[in-house]
C-alpha cells in the first residue's frame, strides 16, 4: 500500500509539472490554431535563464520565475509581432514550419550563449525530501508542483475572471465576431502567444531544477507535450492539465509495476486508446464538420 | 477554446509530428577543397542528446589537427577537418558520412560518438572501403558484423570495461564484500553490455541480484526506479548510464534518503566538472566508474596534449571524450604514416590489425574484428578528485570501499 501511495504521489507531482509545461502549447493553439513546435525550445530557454538568474544573482530558481517569466513573455510577444503575425492567415502548415525553424534557431542560440555542455541547477534543497510516514516527497518536486499549481491557477483566473480572458475566449471562439465587438484580435493573440511562451519559461525553470539539460533537450519535451495536449483535446487548458496528470501517473505506475523500459511508451498507448474512443481528446469538443467527415 | 475541427487538428498534428521527427534529422552541408591539404571528415553530435561528448570530441580532433600541422602535417600535407553536426540522430549521421565521402570527397574518416551513432556510420565507411577509427562505440554489436575497416580507439569493448572493477569487488574481504546488487541500466548498446559484463562476474561470485531493469533513453523520472531499488535494498548499485540519466538516478537516490553502500556508474562520473556541478562535490565521495583516460597518465605525448588543450580551450583537465577523440586520430595517423599512402585503405586497416599503437590512452592493439584487446582503468572520486584506483600498477590512489554522499 505504501508503495502504491508513493507511486501515485510521485506521478502526480511529475504530472503537475507536465501540466504547466503543456498549458502554453494548448493555450496558443486554442486561440491561434498555431502548433508551436518551438515550445520545447522555449521551455529549455526558460531553464537556461533560470540557471543564469540562480548562478549570477544567487536567487532561488523557483523564486527567479518572477524574473524569468516576464523575460520569456516579452520574447514571445516580440516573436508573435515579428514572425507569427505576418503569416497569421496562412495555412496551418506555414506556422508549423515557422515554429520548427524557431526551435532550431533557439537551440543554436542557446548553444552559442550557454554552450552544449550539460547544465544543472542545484538549489540547497535539490537532494532533500519530506518524509511523511513511510513515503518520501522530494522537496524540489513538491515546490515545483506547488509553483505549477500557482501559475496554472493564475492562468485560469486570467482566462475566466478578467476582461483580457473574456477577450481571449471570444477571439478563440469566433475571431470575426470578436473584432466586431471591438476586440483587437491581433493584440490579444500577441498577449496569448506571450503567455503561452511564458508558461513554457516557468515550466523550464522548474524542470531545470529537476533535470540537467542541454540545448538539444527540447526534442524529448516537444514530443511529450504534443502527446499531452492531443490527449487532453487540442486547445483545452483543463484537458491539458488532466492529460498531464494521467501521463505522469501512467509513467510512474508503469515504471514501478511493469518495467521502466515501458514507462515512456505506455502513456502513448493510452493516447492511442483514448483517441480511438474520443477522437477529440479527453476534453476537446467535436464539431459539426467532424461529424460530416466521419 | 476547444472548438476546433478534429479533421484540421489531425492534419496539423500529423504535420507537427513529421516536423518533430524532422527536427532530429537536420544535418549540415558544405564542401572542402582538397588542394594540398589532407581532408579528414567526421560527423559529430554537436547538438541534440549527445552534444556534450560530441563537443568534447570535436575539441580532441581540433587539438590533434593543430599539433599535427605544427609538426609538418600528415604525409607532408596540412590536415584540414570537415566536421558536420549529426544532431545526435541516426538517420542524419548516415547522410552526413555519405556526403563527406561523395560530395566533400574527404581523404580519410574519423568516427563519431556513442555506439548508437557509430553503428550506422561505420556501415557507410565499410561500404565505401574507408578506414574508420572510432573514439567511442564500444558495444560488442559493433564488432560482430565482420567489418574490415572498423577500429575502436579505447582499451576494451563495453562488455569488458567493468571487469577490473568486478574482479576487485569479487576479491574484497568477506566483511567488505557486497552480498546483494542492483543493476539499472539505460537501453543503450554501450551501457547495457557494460552492466551485464559486471553482473555475470558478480553473480558467479555469489553476489545476489536483487533488482535489474532497463529504461528508455527519454526517461526523465527516476524516482520510481529508485523507489523500487530502495525496497530491494542492495549493497551495491551498478548503473549503466550516459550523463543526464546518471545524474537523475544519483539525485533520486539522494532525495529518497536511501543510498547503497557501494556505487558504480558508467560514463557519468567521468564528466569531471560537469558531474561535480550536477550532483554536488560532497556527494561524489567513493563513486567508482570505468575510464579510458587520465590527464596525469605518463603515456607518450600526453603532457603535450594536455598543454595544447589548455592553450586552445583554457582548461588543464581535458574531458575523457576529447582525449578519446585525440587517440582515435593518433591511431589513424600511425597507420597512414606507416603505410605511407591513403590510396588503399584496406592496407591501413591490415597494418592496424598487425601492430600496436602508442596513444595518450596507452598502447592499443586490436583483434581481427577491430575490437581492442586491452584493459580499462577504474576511476574513483576521492576527496573531490577523480583518481585512477585500478589496476594497481597505474593507480594514482588506493581504491576505497563505499560511497559516502554528503561527506
Amino acid at each position: 500500500m505504501t508503495e502504491l501511495v508513493q507511486t501515485l504521489v510521485l506521478g502526480l507531482l511529475v504530472g503537475g509539472i507536465y501540466a504547466l509545461a503543456a498549458s502554453g502549447l494548448t493555450l496558443i493553439f486554442g486561440v491561434m490554431r498555431v502548433i508551436n513546435i518551438a515550445h520545447g525550445a522555449f521551455l529549455i530557454l526558460g531553464a537556461f535563464i533560470a540557471y543564469t538568474v540562480w548562478n549570477q544573482l544567487g536567487l532561488d530558481p523557483l523564486v527567479g520565475v518572477l524574473i524569468t517569466t516576464p523575460i520569456v513573455f516579452g520574447l514571445g510577444w516580440l516573436i508573435y509581432r515579428l514572425l507569427v503575425r505576418p503569416i497569421r492567415h496562412a495555412p496551418m502548415s506555414s506556422t508549423v514550419l515557422l515554429t520548427f525553424g524557431l526551435a532550431l534557431v533557439t537551440e543554436g542560440v542557446m548553444g552559442l550563449v550557454w554552450g552544449n555542455n550539460s547544465t544543472a541547477i542545484r538549489p540547497s534543497y535539490v537532494d532533500q525530501s519530506f518524509h511523511p510516514g513511510d513515503i518520501f516527497l522530494p522537496k524540489a518536486q513538491v515546490y515545483g508542483g506547488l509553483l505549477a499549481v500557482v501559475v496554472l491557477l493564475a492562468l485560469w483566473l486570467i482566462l475566466t475572471k478578467t476582461w483580457l480572458g473574456r477577450a481571449i475566449r471570444a477571439a478563440a471562439a469566433n475571431p470575426a465576431s470578436a473584432e466586431l465587438v471591438g476586440i483587437k484580435v491581433t493584440s490579444v493573440s500577441a498577449v496569448v502567444f506571450g503567455l503561452g511562451v511564458a508558461a513554457a519559461g516557468a515550466g523550464g525553470a522548474i524542470t531545470g531544477v529537476l533535470y540537467p539539460f542541454v540545448p538539444g533537450s527540447h526534442y524529448v519535451w516537444i514530443a511529450r507535450l504534443l502527446a499531452i495536449v492531443v490527449l487532453g483535446g487540442l486547445g483545452s487548458l483543463e484537458g491539458a492539465v488532466l492529460s498531464a496528470l494521467v501521463f505522469g501517473v501512467a509513467e510512474t505506475v508503469t515504471a514501478v509495476y511493469f518495467s521502466p523500459a515501458w514507462a515512456t511508451a505506455v502513456p502513448y498507448a493510452i493516447v492511442f486508446a483514448v483517441l480511438l474512443i474520443r477522437p477529440q481528446g479527453l476534453m476537446g469538443t467535436r464539431l459539426r464538420d467532424d461529424a460530416v467527415a466521419a | 477554446m476547444a472548438h476546433v475541427s478534429i479533421r484540421r487538428c489531425w492534419k496539423a498534428v500529423a504535420l507537427a509530428g513529421a516536423v518533430s521527427l524532422g527536427l532530429c534529422a537536420c544535418g549540415g552541408g558544405g564542401s572542402s577543397d582538397s588542394g594540398n591539404d589532407l581532408t579528414i571528415g567526421a560527423s559529430l553530435p554537436l547538438t541534440g542528446d549527445f552534444s556534450e561528448p560530441g563537443s568534447a570530441a570535436k575539441q580532441g580532433y581540433e587539438v590533434w589537427q593543430a599539433m599535427t600541422n605544427d609538426n609538418g602535417g600528415l604525409l607532408g600535407k596540412q590536415v584540414k577537418l570537415e566536421i558536420k553536426d549529426d544532431a545526435s540522430n541516426q538517420n542524419t549521421i548516415v547522410s552526413d558520412y555519405n556526403a563527406l565521402i561523395s560530395q566533400d570527397n574527404v581523404d580519410l574518416l574519423l568516427g563519431t560518438f556513442s555506439s548508437l551513432l557509430n553503428l550506422p556510420a561505420s556501415a557507410v565507411a565499410e561500404k565505401n572501403r574507408m578506414l574508420y577509427v572510432e573514439p567511442a562505440g564500444g558495444s560488442p554489436d559493433m564488432f560482430n558484423r565482420g567489418y574490415k575497416y572498423l577500429f575502436f580507439a579505447q582499451q576494451a569493448t563495453a562488455d569488458k570495461q567493468g571487469l577490473v572493477f568486478a574482479d576487485w569487488v569479487k576479491n574484497l574481504p568477506p566483511d567488505q564484500r557486497p552480498k546483494t546488487a542492483a543493476y539499472p541500466t539505460l537501453d543503450d548498446p554501450f551501457a547495457s553490455p557494460n552492466v551485464d559484463g559486471i553482473r555475470e562476474v558478480l553473480e558467479s561470485a555469489g553476489i545476489k541480484t536483487v533488482y535489474k531493469t532497463t529504461y528508455a533513453i527519454d526517461t526523465k523520472n527516476f524516482d520510481s526506479i529508485v523507489a523500487a531499488m530502495k525496497s530491494a535494498n542492495p549493497d551495491l548499485v551498478v548503473h549503466g548510464a550516459t550523463f543526464e540519466d546518471g545524474v537523475g538516478v544519483t539525485r533520486a537516490m539522494l532525495k529518497s534518503g536511501w543510498t547503497p553502500k557501494m556505487f558504480y556508474e558508467t560514463s557519468t562520473p567521468s564528466f569531471a566538472d560537469q558531474y561535480v556541478k550536477a550532483i554536488g562535490e560532497d556527494n561524489t565521495e567513493g563513486v567508482m566508474y570505468a575510464v579510458s583516460y587520465s590527464p596525469e597518465a605518463d603515456t607518450p605525448g600526453n603532457k603535450e596534449f594536455v598543454a595544447q588543450y589548455e592553450k586552445m580551450f583554457g582548461s588543464a583537465i581535458p574531458p575523457e571524450d576529447a582525449a578519446d577523440a585525440y587517440a582515435a586520430a593518433q591511431v589513424m595517423q600511425a597507420a597512414v604514416e606507416a603505410v605511407g599512402s591513403i590510396d588503399d585503405q584496406l592496407a591501413l586497416a591490415d597494418w592496424l590489425r598487425g601492430h600496436e599503437v602508442d596513444t595518450i590512452l596507452g598502447p592499443l592493439s586490436w583483434d581481427d574484428t577491430g575490437a581492442p584487446e586491452g584493459e580499462f582503468l577504474i576511476g574513483q572520486w576521492l576527496n573531490g578528485t577523480a583518481e585512477i584506483v585500478l589496476p594497481p600498477e597505474v593507480a594514482t590512489a588506493k581504491a576505497e570501499v563505499g560511497w559516502h554522499p554528503g561527506s
